[in-house]
C-alpha cells in the first residue's frame, strides 16, 4: 500500500481529480459538440450584431419629428424614399462606389509586385525589409497618417516645398477628389499584400521555371502561370479593400477638405449633425446591402478566392 | 530621523489647515455663489463634476474663468471632456430615455443645439438660479418655457481674412468671396452654419423670407461653390489660416482672434449685409442624482457671476450676458463685439425655433449643393 502510493504521486492524483471532474461536466459522448461550442464566442457575437440591425432597422421605418426630436410611433418608408431620390445621396453613393473600385484597381497594382518581390526574393534581409515596411504602418493609426499626408502635401508642406525650389508656385494637391484615392490607396495597401502573399507563396516556384525551360518569356510566365494561380489571392485582396474603401469615415473627412464625402460620412452627418437616426439608419442598411450585393457579384464571377475554404478554393 | 508621533502630528496639522482653509473658501465663494443660506443643508459634495467642453482656447478660457474658481470656492474638481457637441448629444438622449445617469453634468452646447434638448425634455429647468436676475434678455431662450438652458454670451460669424490677400483693403461683401483670385482659398463650416443667412441678403432675398422662401441663398451658395472652400469645423479654420492655405472664411470670431493670437496675419470684418448673431449657453440634462444636480447648478450659477463672465469672456472675446463687463482691449469697438443697439442693427438673428425646425433641412441643402 505504502509502496502503491509512493509509484503514484500526488500531482497524479490530482490530474486524475481533474479528469473525473471534467468527464463529468462534459461527458465523452459530447465530444462531436466540441466545434459547435468553440464557435459559440462567435455565434454571440454575430447575433449581437444581428440585434444591432435590426435595431436599426426598426429606427429606419421611424421619421424624426423636429418639434420634439423624438422618432415617430408609427411606421413609415418616407426615410428609403429621401435616401433613394434626393440627389445629394445619389452623389455620394456613386462618389463611393466609384472610388471603392479605383482604389482596388490602384492597390491590387501596387501590391501585387510588392508581395511577389516579397515571397520570391532570395535575400532573407531584403524580405525582412519588406515585411517591416509593411507592417509599420499598422501600428500607425489611419487618422494619424491622414494628418501626416496634410503635412507632406500641405500648401507649405514637402512636397510644395520641393517643387518652390524648382520655380513651382504652390499648387493645392489635398482637398479634392485624388487626394482621397491616393490616401485609401496607401491605407489598404499593407491589406492587400497580406492578403495576395499567402496565394503567391502557395505558387511553386518549379512552375515558373518549367515554363521559362519551355521558352516563356517573363510576360508570357506570368500571364499564363501566375496570374492565374494568384487570382484566389487577388480576389481576397479585392474583397477586402473594397469593402474596406466603401465604407471608409476618417480618409475622406480629413483629405476631402469636406467636400468629398464618403456614404459613411454622410451617415454621421445624419446620426450627429441633425439628429435624424432614421435617416442615419437608413443609409446604413442601404450601405450594408449595397455591400453585400457587390460582395455576392464578386463570389458569383471570381469565387470567393482566399476567403473561400476546402474544395470551393479553386 | 522624525519619531513617527511627530510626523504624524505634522500631517495632521497639515491635513487641518487645509481643511480650514477650504472651508473658509467654500463658504466665501458659496456667498458668491448666492447659496450662503442653503450652506447649512447643503448636498453632499461630488469628487467632481464633468463639463462638456470645446477644446482649444474654448476649454483654457472656461477653465480660466469659471472651473479653476468654482474648484477653489467648493474644492469639487472640474473634469472637461471634449466629446463633440453632437456627439455628447445623442449619448445624453440614450442615456436619459434610458433612465441612465448621463455621462456629464453641464453640457456647454450651442443654443440651436440645446434646444433640440429641451424640446426633446431631457434638459433640467434652470429657473431658479439666483444669478439669473442680474443678467440681461440675452440669456433667456427664446421660444421655450423657464430656462432649460441658460445662454452665457452671445457670437458672431465673421468675415475673417487675411489682409494681404486684399491689397484695396477690407473686404465689403460676401460678394467679395467670390473674387476669382480667391478660388480654393476660402473656408466656410461643413454644414454651412453661419452663412445662409448673409447668403440669403448677398443673393438678392430677404431675412424675412427666411425659412419659406430661401432660395436667394441657395443660388448665392452654388456661386460660392464655383470657388472650391473648403469646408471644416472650427479647428480647421485656424489651421488653415496658419497653414497658408485660406485666405478668407466665414467663422467665428474666436477662431480668427486665436489665429491672431498665435502671429498669423488676420483681421475681420461685420459685411454690409450682416453677419449672423447666435448664442451658446449651459444646460444640465436630466438623470443625476440629486446632490449632484445641486451641485451642477452651483456651476452655471458661478458662470452668471461678473467676475467668471468676465475672465471666461475676455479669453473668447465675446460679449457676455452680465452688464458692465469690460471688453477685452483689442476688440473695443470691435464690430464682432456687439454691445450697443447700433452694432446690433448690422447683424442677423433669426428665432432658435425656426432656425431648429429647419436647420436639418438647411444643412441637407447646403450639403446637397457643395457635395454635387
Amino acid at each position: 500500500m505504502r509502496h502503491s502510493r509512493v509509484a503514484y504521486p500526488l500531482t497524479w492524483r490530482v490530474m486524475d481529480v481533474f479528469e473525473r471532474l471534467a468527464a463529468a461536466v462534459w461527458p465523452s459522448s459530447f465530444q462531436r459538440g466540441l466545434p459547435y461550442l468553440m464557435l459559440l464566442p462567435a455565434v454571440v457575437l454575430v447575433g449581437l450584431l444581428v440585434l444591432g440591425l435590426i435595431q436599426i432597422g426598426d429606427s429606419s421605418l421611424r421619421t424624426l419629428d423636429t418639434s420634439t426630436f423624438m422618432m415617430s410611433e408609427n411606421y413609415t418608408l418616407a426615410n428609403y424614399q429621401r435616401a433613394l431620390s434626393e440627389k445629394f445621396f445619389a452623389t455620394v453613393a456613386g462618389r463611393s462606389l466609384m472610388g471603392a473600385v479605383i482604389v482596388t484597381v490602384i492597390t491590387l497594382i501596387f501590391a501585387f509586385p510588392y508581395a511577389y518581390l516579397m515571397v520570391r526574393t532570395p535575400s532573407s534581409a531584403l524580405r525582412k525589409f519588406l515585411l517591416v515596411a509593411l507592417f509599420l504602418p499598422f501600428f500607425i493609426g489611419q487618422v494619424v497618417r491622414a494628418y501626416g499626408w496634410l503635412i507632406i502635401l500641405g500648401n507649405q508642406g514637402m512636397v510644395n516645398e520641393a517643387l518652390g525650389l524648382v520655380g513651382v508656385p504652390p499648387m493645392r494637391l489635398l482637398y479634392n477628389y485624388p487626394a482621397v484615392l491616393f490616401g485609401l490607396v496607401q491605407y489598404m495597401l499593407p491589406f492587400a499584400v497580406l492578403m495576395l502573399a499567402p496565394a503567391l507563396t502557395a505558387i511553386p516556384a518549379e512552375l515558373e521555371s518549367a515554363a521559362s525551360s519551355l521558352g516563356a518569356g517573363w510576360v508570357r510566365t506570368f500571364r499564363h502561370i501566375v496570374l492565374p494561380l494568384a487570382r484566389p489571392g487577388l480576389v481576397g485582396a479585392g474583397l477586402v479593400v473594397v469593402t474596406l474603401s466603401l465604407t471608409d469615415f476618417a480618409i475622406p473627412a480629413i483629405l476631402g477638405g469636406g467636400s468629398q464625402d464618403f456614404i459613411a460620412n454622410a451617415i454621421y452627418d445624419q446620426f450627429f449633425r441633425t439628429s435624424d437616426q432614421g435617416l442615419g439608419a437608413t443609409l446604413s442598411l442601404l450601405l450594408v446591402a449595397v455591400g453585400s450585393i457587390l460582395v455576392g457579384v464578386v463570389f458569383m464571377l471570381f469565387g470567393a478566392g482566399t476567403l473561400a475554404m476546402g474544395d470551393e478554393r479553386k | 530621523m522624525m519619531p513617527n508621533e511627530k510626523i504624524l502630528s505634522a500631517q495632521i496639522r497639515r491635513r487641518t489647515l487645509l481643511g480650514s482653509m477650504a472651508a473658509v473658501g467654500a463658504s466665501a465663494g458659496l456667498s458668491t455663489l448666492g447659496v450662503s443660506k442653503a450652506f447649512a443643508q447643503e448636498p453632499e459634495k461630488p469628487s467632481e463634476i464633468i463639463v462638456r467642453a470645446w477644446g482649444g482656447s474654448w476649454v483654457d478660457s472656461l477653465k480660466a474663468g469659471v472651473s479653476d474658481s468654482f474648484t477653489k470656492m467648493t474644492g469639487i474638481a472640474v473634469r472637461h471632456d471634449l466629446t463633440e457637441d453632437n456627439e455628447i448629444q445623442p449619448k445624453i438622449w440614450a442615456a436619459v430615455a434610458q433612465k441612465r445617469t448621463p455621462p456629464i453634468h453641464i453640457n456647454w452646447d450651442t443654443t440651436t443645439n440645446a434646444t433640440k434638448s429641451a424640446l426633446r425634455g431631457v434638459t433640467e429647468d434652470l429657473s431658479d438660479l439666483p444669478n439669473l436676475k442680474n443678467t440681461t434678455d440675452l440669456a433667456k431662450p427664446v421660444g421655450l418655457d423657464g430656462y432649460p438652458i441658460v445662454n452665457t454670451y452671445g457670437y458672431v460669424y465673421v468675415l475673417a481674412y487675411r489682409p494681404s490677400a486684399f491689397p484695396n483693403g477690407a473686404p465689403k461683401s460676401w460678394k467679395d468671396l467670390l473674387d476669382p483670385k480667391l478660388k480654393g482659398r476660402i473656408a466656410l463650416y461643413n454644414d454651412g452654419i453661419g452663412f445662409h443667412f448673409p447668403a440669403q441678403v448677398a443673393g438678392g432675398g430677404k431675412l424675412e423670407d427666411i425659412p419659406a422662401n430661401m432660395q436667394p441663398a441657395w443660388d448665392f451658395i452654388a456661386k460660392i461653390k464655383e470657388q472650391q472652400p473648403l469646408l471644416g469645423e472650427d479647428p480647421d479654420f485656424t489651421t488653415w489660416f496658419q497653414k497658408g492655405e485660406i485666405d478668407a472664411a466665414c467663422t467665428i470670431s474666436t477662431n480668427a482672434r486665436e489665429a491672431r493670437k498665435n502671429g498669423i496675419e488676420l483681421a475681420w470684418v461685420v459685411p454690409e449685409e450682416g453677419a449672423k448673431f447666435d448664442t451658446d449657453g449651459l444646460w444640465i440634462p436630466k438623470g443625476l442624482p440629486e446632490n449632484e444636480l445641486y451641485w451642477a447648478k452651483q456651476y452655471i450659477n458661478h458662470a452668471l457671476t461678473k467676475e467668471a463672465q468676465q475672465v471666461w469672456l475676455d479669453g473668447l472675446g465675446l460679449p457676455g450676458v452680465v452688464p458692465g463687463l469690460t471688453p477685452p482691449a483689442d476688440l473695443v469697438g470691435d464690430p464682432s463685439y456687439p454691445t450697443t443697439e447700433e452694432d446690433f442693427k448690422h447683424l442677423i438673428r433669426i428665432s432658435s425655433k425656426v432656425q431648429v425646425e429647419n436647420e436639418s433641412q438647411w444643412f441637407a441643402k447646403f450639403k446637397e449643393i457643395m457635395q454635387g
